[in-house]
């Protein structure tokens, strides 16, 4: 559905008189995103996960590279036709209480688009309505209960469902799904994740995940690919679970060392990695992005930058001169020693 | 696998259907939410009315008699009479219609053209940005009063909505700016980049989205562009730089109390030189009351 | 076989990996809290008839969603509760302080900070961004009357070395400098600074990485161990305080409605939203399908119930008593499937729960 070829993206360094360092923010990331698929991006604040999804959006532009949606390259449309094509593709955002408009009631939330959409179809009124009511059910939201009420009497996983059924109504292939769960209660947050999910399975949406939380990727895509971006670089990536459980990226495994272990119901790992340093996104280093703060990088990470190589498994690639295999996630343990209480 | 959490909405009370007020509730409500208020607004309906139906209870030139100039308050004048013995009271209630006239229309004229260029210039950025900054930057630089003292020579003020428009024309840049700011601002926000990513026009956007976050704004302005345009007018009258002969309004009554008839050594004459000053402070002071009832009616998390 | 448990309050010794043994020396003490906000629909309590002990030495963990009362509870340990909420009833001790809740004006701004360190939500923004670090650590000092300005600065230096952070820099540093975990540290420089031995942190991790926020978390322990504090971590993330706090306490609209040993209450979560909410974490590992969500929303201040239990409406084991009898917090009564851990019995110390169906009131009837 979507397909990425080494876009790139710099922000700043206009110069001016107090000109600024530029920042990279994407170097040459190539992704494939396949219709009804998942692809999760993990890592660190800074290091592109937002930008990557604003570009999806067609909120920024890339620098250089291709980006194709539906196998037509966006670059090589006028901008009417971009524009149409890239409806297809929709946010899911962060902070669902910056995300709807206060002035507007759940009703005109959702029959704007679609009086637009009915437009398209040559549908009348009464599509409008009946479709904004079909949505709000479909997202697991009352119509009875929302449709004339104004988000901020909404709870926060309530509005996240009304943006999802909001993205819903141009008919999109493709969710961007920007840390969509990061400010929703933690009870609620499984059910927006099963939303996502079932809207993968029952009208084959495509979900591009970007996440900090690991595990959040793994329950919305376990089948898809999970892509490690450190400093706008794709350092590793896989099927999800074959990079969760045999991280072959130093920084993927600090990443992924640092989940809490839910002591008592998980082991955790023999092996935790940590980074030597924190984040100088101003020092632009020859060789490896990751090698001042990696805690195993050898003399020869300072001089070349690695590019994607195969691991062992089939999909499964890193960009690390010296990869070691390591098992940093906690394991469950045994269910049996989990006594329950009374029926 | 389907799962699908409906969220119902049960509260500890059982169902409860929260319905937000209709329009002319929100307004009620927000009006009797504090005694002030109401105040505010009984006195600005009172205004109004006397803007209105004011001129139609007297004769269009009122009388003179020599006889009772700077006569006290009494029965049969009761804000006594001026220094050609006319009734106070009907050169206030014939004059309110110029003053409101003339503010209204400059508000109203400074609000739409400040909000219309501050929200395009914001929104559409770029080059109609630059273009638009340009003329509001020019128009910040035209001075108002000068501009009004060398029109007068020309142009006869009879006319209240005249010199609305003269005021109002020469007020708008501000708001513009302002304006412009908190659209740029707005434009950033998600909900804004989320109706251009699903292919809503322009025009939906600056009005249907951006507008209604602003009128809260834009409806504060309107009442303080108001009563500040009744205070030009009323001073430019006061000071003589408009002429006052032929025209009946506040202003020009100030100007004749203190100018003309020296009101202001005659103890007699004090509800003369009075009146106009209490009349433009009680409607300052209605305005102001208003105002956070219009902040509350236009803010929905306020109208709870 | 059923086994019942002991209380919070006879304490024995815990699981090999806690080398504390908690109770003996009480950090802070919190009794019959009531903390009640007025509303245009009249007083509602957000903090209902909480108790809560922080020994010293010793991580509690305090979980709740919005609404549940966990960060108004954190306030009223500061007697800051803002307006219009009041602490009704109830009682705070603090090692050095009889009773934070009657604390007026001048002692209670003193005690603010040396009796109880205290990191902000917010506290990536709750620094001035016109004054360096240092000028501010130095204010703080001044207004709990430190003349001497030379060992403030290095007791602060000391702290920025703990915390990993450069100290010349730090403390010349203005906040806009440091990065958003920087900063949490800086945060909690700030409420050590006067050496409290109660330190509260108020969703710490909140907008941080996963790298910034095991950073965060592992200073927290560190500081802990090296302080002996007690220390209160509150967060709506039970993942965050599973693998720090030595104690876990669930509030769920303003009360609490199950406390006990971390270990425990993860193992066998008694309440039902305890465990829906344990069921509803995605696992990093194992099967995924297994995570399930909690139905129903989390209520909030004018839609809490005022009578009968608070979770009550999205309970999928409540009865009628539910409705009508607030449960109080009993001894978790629980099976032993197997026999092969000895210490099973001694896992069952401490862990009480508010449920009429899952921890039955003694003389109520156990159903089998």
């Amino acid at each position: 559905m979507i397909e990425a070829r080494g876009i790139t993206k710099t922000f700043g360094g206009r110069g001016g008189l107090l000109g600024t360092q530029p920042v990279a923010a994407l170097r040459g990331v190539d992704f494939v995103l396949p219709s009804g698929g998942a692809v999760s991006f993990i890592g660190e604040s800074g290091c592109g996960k937002t930008t990557l999804g604003r570009i999806l959006c067609g909120m920024e532009q890339v620098d250089s590279g291709q980006l194709l949606v539906g196998g037509t390259d966006l670059a090589r449309l006028p901008q009417r036709e971009r524009a149409a094509l890239l409806r297809r593709v929709q946010m899911v955002h962060q902070d669902p209480y910056s995300a709807l408009n206060p002035t507007r009631t759940v009703r005109q939330v959702l029959e704007d688009p679609l009086a637009l959409r009915a437009r398209q179809l040559r549908r009348g009124r009464d599509w409008v309505e009946s479709r904004a009511v079909e949505l709000l059910g479909l997202v697991g939201l009352d119509p009875a209960y929302c449709l004339s009420l104004y988000p901020h009497t909404l709870s926060g996983g309530m509005r996240q469902r009304l943006v999802i059924a909001r993205a819903l109504t141009v008919d999109p292939d493709v969710l961007v799904a920007d840390e969509a769960i990061a400010m929703i209660d933690v009870s609620l947050r499984l059910g927006i994740l099963a939303l996502l999910r079932q809207l993968r399975s029952e009208l084959g949406v495509s979900v591009l995940f970007i996440t900090h939380d690991v595990a959040a990727a793994r329950y919305v895509g376990a089948d898809g690919q999970l892509y490690v971006l450190y400093r706008g670089q794709v350092v590793e990536h896989g099927p999800v679970d074959a990079v969760i459980s045999s991280p072959m990226h130093p920084y993927t495994q600090c990443l992924l060392s640092a989940i809490p272990v839910l002591r008592g119901l998980e082991e955790p790992a023999a092996e935790q990695l940590m980074p030597i340093a924190g984040l100088d996104a101003g020092h632009e280093p020859p060789g490896c992005l990751f090698a001042d703060r990696c805690p195993n990088a050898e003399d020869d990470c300072a001089l070349s930058r690695p590019t994607l190589r195969d691991a062992k498994e089939p999909g499964h690639r890193h960009a690390c001169l010296h990869p070691r295999p390591r098992q940093v996630v906690a394991v469950p343990l045994a269910p049996d020693a989990r006594p329950s209480g009374p029926p | 696998m389907a799962v699908t959490v409906i969220e119902p909405g049960l509260g500890a009370t059982g169902t409860r259907r929260p319905r937000p007020p209709g329009h002319w509730q929100a307004a009620r409500r927000a009006l009797l939410r504090e005694p002030r208020r109401v105040v505010g607004a009984a006195i600005v309906v009172i205004f109004v009315v006397l803007a209105v139906v004011g001129p139609f209870l007297y004769p269009r030139h009122l009388a003179a008699n020599a006889n009772s100039i700077y006569a006290p308050p009494s029965l049969v004048h009761p804000l006594g009479t001026d220094f050609e013995g006319t009734d106070v009271l009907s050169l206030m209630v014939t004059g309110a219609r110029y003053v409101l006239v003339s503010g209204a229309v400059a508000g109203a004229i400074a609000v739409v053209l400040g909000a219309l260029v501050g929200l395009l210039a914001g929104y559409l950025a770029g080059a109609v940005d630059w273009s638009l900054s340009r003329i509001t930057d020019f128009a910040l630089t035209i001075p108002q009063y000068p501009l009004l003292v060398v029109l007068a020579a020309v142009v006869r003020f009879t006319s209240p909505v005249l010199i609305g428009v003269l005021l109002g024309v020469t007020s708008w840049p501000g708001l513009a700016r302002a304006v412009r700011s908190q659209a740029f601002s707005l434009r950033e926000r998600p909900y804004i980049e989320a109706s251009r990513s699903l292919g809503l026009s322009t025009r939906h956007v600056i009005v249907r989205e951006m507008l209604p976050n602003i009128a809260p704004y834009v409806a504060m302005n309107l009442l303080v562009s108001m009563i500040g345009a009744i205070y030009a007018e009323t001073g430019l009258f006061f000071l003589g730089i408009l002429p006052t002969s032929n025209v009946n309004n506040w202003g020009a009554m100030l100007n004749q109390a203190v100018f003309s008839a020296g009101a202001i050594g005659s103890p007699q004459a004090i509800s003369y030189l009075l009146s106009p000053l209490v009349a433009i402070l009680l409607l300052t002071l209605g305005i102001v009351f208003v105002l956070d009832a219009v902040d509350e009616f236009f803010n929905p998390r306020l109208r709870g | 076989m059923r086994t019942n448990s002991a209380s919070l309050s006879s304490p024995t010794a815990t699981t090999a990996q806690s080398v504390t043994v908690p109770g003996e020396v009480p950090g802070a003490e919190i009794r019959g809290l009531k903390v009640v906000f007025q509303t245009p629909a009249g007083p509602m309590p957000a903090v209902n008839d909480v108790d809560l002990d922080l020994p010293l030495g010793t991580i509690t963990g305090l979980v709740g969603e919005s609404g549940s009362g966990k960060s108004t509870l954190a306030l009223a340990m500061m007697n800051a509760v803002p307006k219009p909420g009041h602490i009704a009833a109830g009682s705070i001790r603090l090692p050095s302080v009889t009773d934070m809740t009657r604390l007026q004006g001048k002692a209670l701004r003193l005690a603010r900070g040396t009796a109880l360190g205290y990191v902000f939500q917010a506290s990536q923004n709750s620094l001035n961004p016109l004054k360096r670090i240092g000028a501010q650590l130095l204010d703080l000092g001044r207004a709990h009357g430190m003349e001497d300005k030379g060992a403030l600065l290095r007791h602060a230096r000391e702290l920025c070395e703990r915390m990993g952070l450069d100290p010349v820099r730090t403390l010349s540093a203005y906040q806009h400098e440091l990065s958003g975990g920087m900063r949490q540290r800086v945060g909690i420089v700030f409420a050590l600074i006067l050496n409290p031995s109660v330190l509260v942190l108020d969703e710490p991790t909140t907008a941080l990485d996963m790298i910034s926020q095991r950073t965060v978390l592992d200073i927290i322990r560190y500081v802990q161990r090296e302080r002996h504090l007690a220390t209160l971590i509150i967060t709506h993330d039970i993942a965050i305080v599973a693998d720090l706090a030595d104690y876990l306490v669930v509030m769920y609209g303003g009360r609490v409605v199950e406390k006990g040993p971390t270990r425990h209450v993860l193992q066998r979560a008694a309440h039902p939203y305890t465990e829906g909410l344990i069921a509803a974490i995605p696992r990093i590992s194992g099967d995924i399908d297994r995570a399930q969500p909690l139905p129903g929303r989390p209520p909030d201040l004018l839609s809490i119930p005022r009578q009968g239990c608070v979770f009550r409406e999205r309970c999928a084991f409540a009865i009628d008593q539910c409705s009508v009898q607030t449960p109080g917090l009993m001894p978790v009564r629980v099976t032993r499937r197997h026999d092969a851990l000895e210490e099973d019995s001694a896992l069952l110390d401490g862990q009480v729960a508010a449920c009429h169906v899952r921890a039955p009131a003694p003389s109520a009837k156990v159903s089998t």
